[in-house]
């Protein structure tokens, strides 16, 4: 085998050895577990740069074998893979720098970093996943590493988020692992495919190719948090902020999204899927999901469980682009994959920078907390202006991709639901802004840390800033060659004429 | 290699956007203050230096970046940043110490937002720039603290957000349209659309929030008035027009004749021009009288972009008057506002001094020979006579004007009453004065070198109106000194019958 055949399984491994040096090091080895983690976390992103660049030039990454006859097992990277690959080594490294100052002085963290890398791992290989049982072994593996993640305070409250998250998530997986056993009676084992393998499928199995679909996408559902599938997610928000972070940007709501976008484009095929008339069912119930998460956000009083609403809401635009029929909608879509990453990331953080430097949980706790925390207080108004979804910032690239592609497919309809989110996303982020930076503080905070000169610790300071700024950027260099949009242009350039 | 009006273009932009990193070290804060006049200084160069036509391409912004300047928006860009330039040297003066940094910030913000606006030709930096002043204004208007100030801040959001919603469904709608991310591609397509109907609604409407079209216009007297009076100054003469340039560069003007959507206009001016007045004129604080009279003035402009929507032929011509009547409120109704801070001097002379100078800006509204608002109100007058119209409501644009010089009159005396009545004696800081008197020149004086045009509507010397001129702009005027007498003498006969 040639060298390219190996570096997806590489960039799977990086993360994966180092879970497991991690596990073996002892619970005092701050420093080389530190090293461990940034090291690995820049190792992956080295490799994913790599394959961006091969993948854009049309080189074939990838490996197969068989595990048992007609099942096999298939590590590949196309532009798909790269664009979730891509995040995950991205804010993989920022989310690790920021679990570093945030874990600072904790118990358990041996055993937190190594099965939050094996969550990263678990991510790599969803994303490098070249066929549906392979993408449904990794599935697992993330949620059986990120259920201890989940629980890692070990409260009560946080001992019942888990065992709902595991019931949800584990009965999503039954569902999927059904419905793939079915397709494989069916069709037999599909590798995932540009324009997909249900082009000009026998009508005698449509009825069934149905049924699956919706099987399939309940099963994804969940993770995607689509309602009415959605209940774990604000449950969860009580674990430690950086997997809160992980959770709502990366792994687990994206895996699901991603889960749906490899069934639409790469197994049914967009327009097979179309012809099936599966596609605009699907878009209904995203756009409801959109409008039903902002709604529940708004009521919310507490910071995070605001935010996880949010997350319910804005992962559903990533369903909702690809289930508009044309590639300006889907590329719409698909850009929000990063975009909503990025965003939802850099708010989780703050929200984690707020709760460990002033002990802020409640957003009624945070006024005035601009002038005491500028550099998070920066990076939270800018993320939450991009879930408005303000120019220039990435969520209006998205709304605009969208919007037209929505327009040229002749379904205005999702303008009016692409607005409504807007005006929602608004009235339950503004305000909090304007607390933030208009109110005068009520005088003590509940629990205030100092650190010297910085607001915060520099561990917690400077990943949202950075991803704040990434949030400016992939807006404002929405043009740029191998920007987010550039990207997912790509991926649906190849989806609709492969 | 770039032009360097492209480097100018750039760095107006770029420069008031430093502020926020600025901010991060408390001890720039004098620095801060002091170099708020400065920051529109690029943007002046540009507009006074550099001749129309030059271009920046920016392929990599937002879906492809473009910033040019025409003859319409040099005077947009002109206006901004003079305004800006006047209130920055006041606002220097005028600050305290309360929350100084955040009102900079804001202010830089805000800035960078209305002067790109008026360059941007592409979609995605036109309304991002506008929806950067949107947002960022919000720091000016509720700056005080006070609840008033809040209110008013929570129903500028509201509308604010409103509007956005408007103009992004309007722009989004009108870019499929005309499969293009330009402005300038936007007007034929939305002529051509099926949709025509529902754009043009939701960009009047859009743009409208902020030009203070009547029934969107209600946030506007809260807001203009409880912000610092430098930022009032700009809200009212500056911010207000970007509405108005937002209409101008997408509604479909000169590519059909749109009657209906142009006696709609007509109306909504009518409405704006004469009901503010008589809003306006039972006012007790002075901001608010001026901000009524803003809407009442952008009522007047309307009447013209109406004409301009019904009548294509026009549209041209009509688009210079509009712009020199823009110009020549927005200087001074700044000058307006920023004389609301300033206290009197002792000493009659100096007093009566003070007095003439404020008044001056305000008469020129209303029309006052040798003024910028004779000018504009002449040119006005002319582009909207009825024989050169060719639609049916044109035959009510004469009296209308009438009545809104009538109305404008009525609302500067009633200013120049109310701020009798708060005005106080003492000294000002001097950066405050300098700005103020800054203000008060560039209305007065130099308007006149400004790049306007008339159309050859004002036979030159266009500063001398003729003999029948005169009368034409006299007679309102007398009509509104004879109303305000009428007034005053019946508010003293009721407080007499009311001691008695």
């Amino acid at each position: 085998m040639t060298l390219n055949a190996w570096i997806p399984v590489f960039a799977l491994m990086t993360s994966l050895i180092a879970s497991l040096v991690i596990f073996a090091l002892p619970e005092k080895g701050y420093r080389l577990r530190t090293w461990v983690n940034l090291g690995a976390a820049l190792v992956k992103l080295s490799l994913v740069v790599v394959m961006v660049w091969g993948v854009f030039q049309g080189v074939e990454y990838g490996l197969s074998f068989t595990m048992v006859p007609g099942v096999t097992f298939v590590l590949k990277a196309d532009a798909l893979s790269m664009m979730f690959a891509g995040l995950s080594a991205v804010l993989w490294l920022l989310t690790t720098i920021y679990a570093v100052g945030y874990l600072e002085d904790s118990p358990n963290r041996s055993r937190f970093f190594g099965f939050f890398s094996l969550c990263v791992a678990s991510t790599m290989g969803i994303a490098l996943a070249g066929n549906l049982f392979t993408f449904f072994l990794f599935y697992e593996m993330l949620t059986l590493s990120t259920y201890p993640l989940v629980v890692h305070r070990g409260t009560e409250k946080a001992l019942r988020a888990g065992r709902t998250y595991v019931i949800y998530t584990l009965t999503g997986g039954a569902v999927l692992l059904l419905a793939i056993a079915w397709l494989h009676g069916v069709a037999g084992d599909l590798p995932f495919r540009e324009g997909g393998h249900f082009m000009d499928a026998d009508p005698d199995i449509h009825r069934s190719l149905i049924l699956i679909f919706i099987l399939l996408v309940a099963g994804l559902g969940v993770k995607a948090a689509i309602f009415p599938l959605h209940g774990w997610l604000p449950q969860a928000m009580v674990a430690p902020a950086p997997v809160s972070a992980l959770l709502h940007a990366v792994a687990v709501v994206k895996a699901g999204a991603f889960g749906i976008v490899r069934v639409v484009y790469d197994i049914y095929g967009v327009e097979a899927s179309s012809a099936l008339g599966v596609l605009e069912p699907l878009a209904w119930l995203a756009a409801f999901t959109i409008l039903y998460g902002s709604f529940r956000a708004l009521s919310q009083t507490d910071l995070k469980r605001r935010l996880a609403f949010s997350t319910v809401s804005q992962v559903s635009y990533i369903i909702l682009g690809i289930s508009l029929f044309g590639p300006v909608a889907a590329a719409g879509g698909l850009v929000h994959l990063l975009h909503q990453g990025i965003m939802k990331i850099t708010l989780f953080f703050c929200a984690g920078n707020y709760a460990e430097t002033l002990g802020i949980h409640r957003i009624d706790e945070m006024d005035g907390a601009g002038r005491r925390m500028p550099g998070t207080s920066v990076a939270f108004t800018i993320g939450a202006f991009g879930m408005i979804g303000a120019p220039p910032l990435a969520g209006f690239i998205t709304k605009w991709t969208m919007g037209s592609g929505a327009l040229a497919a002749n379904m205005d309809w999702v303008i009016v639901v692409l607005l409504s989110s807007s005006l929602l996303n608004a009235a339950y982020f503004l305000p909090v802004m304007h607390r933030l930076w208009f109110r005068e503080p009520a005088g003590s905070w509940p629990e205030e840390r100092h650190w010297g000169r910085l607001e915060t610790s520099a561990w917690l300071f400077w990943p949202p800033l950075l991803t704040a700024v990434m949030t400016v950027m992939v807006g404002v260099l929405a043009s740029l060659p191998f920007s987010p949009l550039s990207w997912a242009e790509l991926i649906a350039l190849r989806e609709y004429s492969p | 290699m770039m032009s360097p009006a492209s480097v100018l273009a750039l760095l107006a932009v770029a420069l008031p956007l430093l502020y926020p990193a600025m901010a991060l070290n408390a001890g720039w804060v004098r620095a801060m203050r002091f170099a708020l006049p400065l920051l529109p200084l690029p943007a002046l160069v540009l507009a006074v230096g550099a001749d129309p036509g030059w271009q920046l391409e920016l392929p990599w912004l937002l879906n492809g970046g473009l910033w040019a300047m025409d003859e319409l928006r040099r005077l947009f860009l002109l206006l901004t940043a003079v305004l800006w330039t006047v209130a920055g040297i006041y606002a220097a003066g005028y600050l305290k110490a309360h929350h100084l940094r955040r009102f900079c910030v804001f202010w830089g913000l805000t800035l960078a937002g209305n002067l790109g606006l008026t360059v941007a030709v592409d979609i995605g930096s036109f309304y991002s720039l506008f929806a950067l002043m949107t947002f960022a204004g919000y720091g000016l208007v509720v700056h005080e603290g006070t609840d008033e100030a809040t209110h008013a801040g929570r129903v500028y959001l509201i509308m604010a957000v409103l509007g956005e919603m408007a103009i992004l469904a309007g722009l989004l709608l009108a870019s499929v349209a005309a499969d293009s991310q330009m402005l300038a591609d936007l007007p034929r397509a939305i002529a051509g659309s099926p949709r025509r109907d529902l754009i043009i609604a939701l960009l009047i409407a859009g743009f409208g929030v902020k030009a203070g079209l009547p029934l969107l216009h209600f946030w506007l007297p809260l807001a203009h008035p409880v912000a610092p009076t430098p930022a009032s100054a700009v809200l009212s003469g500056a911010m207000i027009k970007a509405g108005l340039l937002g209409w101008l560069v997408t509604l479909p003007f000169g590519e059909a004749a749109l009657p209906g959507w142009g006696a709609l206009m007509i109306v909504a001016g009518a409405v704006g021009a004469i009901g503010a007045a008589v809003l306006g004129v039972r006012q007790q604080q002075p901001k608010t009288v001026l901000a009524y009279s803003s809407i009442s003035q952008m009522g007047l402009i309307v009447l013209m972009v109406g004409a301009a929507m019904a009548d294509s032929e026009r549209a041209p011509v009509l688009f210079s008057i509009i712009a020199l009547y823009a110009l020549h409120h927005g200087l001074a109704k700044g000058s307006l506002f920023l004389s609301a801070g300033i206290t009197l001097p002792s000493g009659a002379m100096r007093r009566a001094a003070v007095w003439l100078l404020i008044a001056l800006p305000g008469l020129s509204l209303a029309g006052l020979p040798f003024t910028s608002g004779a000018l504009a109100k002449l040119a006005m007058k002319e582009s909207l006579l009825e024989e050169r119209l060719e639609f049916a409501v044109a035959g009510y644009l004469s009296p209308l004007m009438v009545a809104g010089a009538v109305a404008t009159l009525l609302l500067v005396l009633r200013y120049l009453w109310t701020l009798n009545g708060k005005i106080e004696t003492g000294r000002n800081p001097p950066m405050l004065v300098t700005g103020w008197l800054a203000s008060v020149g560039v209305s007065l004086v130099a308007f006149w070198w400004m790049p306007w045009e008339v159309e050859g509507l004002v036979k030159s010397p266009e500063w001398l109106p003729a003999g029948y001129q005169l009368w034409a702009l006299a007679w309102p005027m007398l009509i509104a000194v004879a109303l305000a007498a009428v007034a005053l003498l019946a508010s003293r006969l009721v407080r007499q019958r009311s001691l008695q």
